[in-house]
């Protein structure tokens, strides 16, 4: 090819990329997974109010889900729900779960609500707020499995997410011949069902949406472990941890959590969080 | 005259749009010696790579002892092996670059080829080798890499190698033009020898004293066909075409 | 900024799990091992077949030149996902390959083994192809002439030639091929990256990870002063002139 026509090519070729590019932006941008400025990158929601940083690690189905700009989740739906009360307008950053307690102990954003249970470990690093969800984990495995809780687990190939407390409890309690930790929970879902793994240890919530959703999957077992979730903050923002319990009494108290729960679990929520 | 040892009818060669060799017809005798002379670009290399078949030509006939290796048995690619075999176990060729292989010392450069494409035992290809290394007075280089030896050294190794093969024809590429003026004798007296010996040979060249010395005929090409031709003293001396006369003048008044 | 160190460079930490640390570190280097000799032979056949010449071989140097392109496109991140995700699903395949255990490694294993010896088959045969190319012309015409057949050419006069210009950017394709190693982690292998990784979840400290790049500068840096040298020394040869070519 002569010259002249390769380079008319490519000229052609840069002007495709360029109208696709331009058609298919429409607004939304790219949030990168290690936290970015607020406002380049993140979704906002309603509410009017100042920006609140919020960091989750997305996806982790039913709790966060969604493309950048169009984030949904239960939450979701709760923190721009909390949000509303105080009047902050939540911003969503995508983070990996593995750096997200440390990213906001150090700053990066304010607050990070993604299905994190309350540890003590991670209460070395950051503050929490008032438990807003109860869990249990749950052992996911293939629909007709023989496995029928954890202690069948023995031998087998386990998988679970780095960083979760899912991990931990297969490190304790299931003699696994292989634990193997996949940086994103619906990856380790695939594995399941690509059959290279025989079971799963995630949270409940998360394996029910599993089963519902992507089907071919059922729960073995669930472990009551008496988990809460809470949304971590770093730990010297004590106004903004009241500011937060506020809010999230009074969306318990006026009934909005309910709705919320039996939005995206199909269920009534616990006692402790009825109005 | 008897069948010539080599007949070149018609000869084009193409190069996509352009056409390098635009007909050319020559005959060379037994043990002649035909020296071409010519501007760059005007085809002379070209030529003799089509009778060793490193370039096959797109149009005309090829005759060697008789035989045209452009046709026969799915020629025409000049890649089917009956006329490659036949035309290169019989066709030498030296090269301008010397092409030597590097890697391998005088003595295995001459014997590479006997062994591996004609078959020959160790001893025998040594053997032969030392005589013809030898015979081009390099009998004390046998062991020495390329490297270490000078460019006339270098090209009279690629005569020998070349010889091994106990070729019919031996075609020269302008085999001293890339050599410093003090390594050219050198060269030219081996290739003397050669021609004395009754070698076909086709010497492209711009040695006119060479070619006025060794050769029985001398060709000027230009411009891809044969300008003129005859015997070394009418061309050089009487050339009597306007080409010729310029490309003379050019070269004498270096 | 201390807390900057105790961050990256909490050497207490990375006392802790050195031996956790350098044993996921060592899984790098097996999976280097194993696709290194691989990739090397499989970059070699590739490489030879794409040289085939004549009418006959068309076919086969289109295949080979269009495989050598894909996996020179694609990410190798994007390949191993390709692979790991879609594999085990084709139950057309016997389990016992389709998800493999073989030598006591588990299935991310091989299938970050066959991903990284796809690509790295396609980036090694281009170095070779720079070695055979970079051998003159004049040589192939000369062992030709000489009545050899092509494959004896390549195999007596040019490939022994190639094979001394191809060590330095080899190497340059080794050094990457480690350093791309960590990529497996992306399909939850132990390996380093993946270790480091979970350390930095459990304790929120980076220090590990430190520790597994300072594994790799040490294999790699020297690795890359061989590679210089070699380079230098090619030079050299060049300036010298042991190659002589005429312009």
């Amino acid at each position: 090819m002569s010259k002249t026509r390769l380079a008319a090519l490519f000229a052609v070729f840069l002007v495709a990329i360029a109208a696709l590019a331009v058609a298919g932006c429409g607004g939304s941008d790219d949030s990168s997974s290690t936290g970015s400025e607020t406002g380049a990158s993140t979704e906002e929601s309603g509410g009017g109010g100042e920006p609140l940083t919020v960091g989750s690690d997305i996806p982790y189905p039913p709790f966060e889900e969604g493309k950048p700009g169009e984030y949904t989740g239960f939450d979701i739906d709760l923190m721009d729900a909390i949000g509303e009360r105080i009047g902050r307008t939540p911003e969503y950053t995508d983070t990996s779960f593995e750096t997200i307690f440390r990213d906001v102990a150090q700053g990066k954003f304010e607050a990070v609500i993604s299905a994190a249970t309350i540890t003590e470990e991670r209460e070395q690093t950051v503050g929490f707020s008032d438990p807003y969800y109860l869990s249990e984990q749950a052992i996911l495995v293939k629909e007709g499995s023989d496995i029928t809780g954890l202690a069948d687990l023995e031998g087998k190939v386990v998988a679970a997410q780095q960083g979760t407390t899912g991990l931990e409890l297969g490190k304790e309690k299931a003699n696994a011949s292989e634990l193997r930790p996949f940086p994103e929970g619906p990856d380790a879902v695939n594995a399941l069902k690509a059959g290279t793994v025989e079971a799963v240890i995630i949270d409940a919530p998360v394996a029910q949406n599993a089963v519902e959703k992507s089907g071919g999957v059922e729960i073995a077992e669930k472990v009551p472990t008496e988990e809460e979730y809470g949304i971590a903050l770093a730990k010297d923002n004590t106004q903004l941890l009241e500011e937060i319990n506020k809010g999230l009494e009074e969306v318990i108290a006026d009934g909005t959590y309910t709705t919320i729960y039996e939005k995206w679990f199909n269920l009534e929520p616990p006692k402790q969080f009825q109005g | 005259m008897a069948d010539p040892m080599l007949k070149l009818v018609g000869v084009h060669k193409r190069y996509g749009a352009l056409e390098v060799l635009k007909g050319v017809d020559l005959d060379v005798a037994k043990g002649e010696v035909v020296c071409i002379l010519g501007p760059s670009g005007s085809g002379k290399s070209t030529l003799l790579r089509c009778v060793n078949l490193l370039e096959p030509p797109e149009e005309g006939e090829i005759f060697l002892e008789g035989q045209d290796i452009c046709r026969g048995p799915g020629s025409g690619t000049g890649e089917q092996s009956w006329n490659l075999d036949f035309v290169r176990q019989r066709v030498g060729m030296v090269f301008q670059q010397f092409n030597l292989f590097p890697h391998k010392s005088a003595l295995e450069n001459v014997t590479m080829a006997p062994e591996k494409v004609l078959g020959r035992s160790k001893a025998e290809a040594r053997e032969k080798a030392t005589a013809l290394l030898e015979r081009v007075g390099l009998g004390d280089k046998l062991g020495q890499y390329p490297e270490r030896l000078s460019g006339g050294q270098q090209q009279r190794v690629a005569i020998a190698r070349a010889l091994a093969m106990e070729p019919h024809v031996m075609l020269f590429d302008e085999v001293t033009s890339a050599l410093d003026p003090e390594l050219v004798k050198e060269v030219l007296d081996t290739m003397r020898e050669l021609a004395s010996e009754g070698m076909t040979m086709l010497v492209v060249t711009h040695e006119m004293g060479f070619a006025k010395e060794v050769g029985d005929q001398v060709v000027f090409m230009d411009g891809g066909v044969i300008v003129e031709q005859g015997k070394p003293v009418d061309v050089l001396d009487h050339p009597t075409q306007e080409r010729t006369k310029k490309f003379l003048g050019l070269v004498l008044e270096r | 900024m201390s807390e900057f160190f105790h961050q990256y460079f909490d050497f207490n930490y990375m006392g802790e799990h050195f031996w956790e640390v350098l044993e996921a570190f060592l899984q790098n280097l097996v999976i280097f091992a194993v696709v290194a000799v691989l990739a090397l032979s499989w970059g070699l056949l590739l490489a030879l077949l794409r040289q085939l010449p004549g009418k006959k071989f068309v076919p086969v140097r289109f295949v080979t030149i269009a495989y050598i392109d894909l996996f020179r496109a694609i990410p190798i991140l994007i390949v191993i996902l390709l692979i790991s995700g879609g594999i085990p699903f084709l139950e057309f395949i016997p389990k016992d390959i389709r998800i493999p255990h073989w030598f006591g490694k588990p299935d991310p294993f091989w299938y970050g083994v066959a991903a990284l010896m796809l690509v790295y088959g396609a980036f090694t045969a281009e170095v070779y192809r720079a070695g055979i190319e970079a051998v003159p012309r004049g040589q192939m015409e000369a062992a030709r002439s000489l009545g050899m057949s092509h494959w004896q050419a390549m195999r007596h006069v040019v490939v022994p030639q190639a094979v001394t210009l191809i060590p330095a950017p080899m190497l340059n394709e080794l050094i990457s091929l480690l350093k791309d190693t960590t990529l497996v982690s992306v399909i939850a292998f132990a390996e380093s990256v993946l270790i480091s990784r979970e350390l930095l979840a459990q304790s929120f400290n980076s220090s590990a990870m430190i520790l597994t790049a300072f594994f790799f500068i040490l294999i790699i840096l020297p690795m890359a002063r061989v590679v210089d040298k070699l380079i230098a020394r090619q030079q050299g040869k060049i300036a010298r002139g042991s190659h002589i070519e005429v312009a």
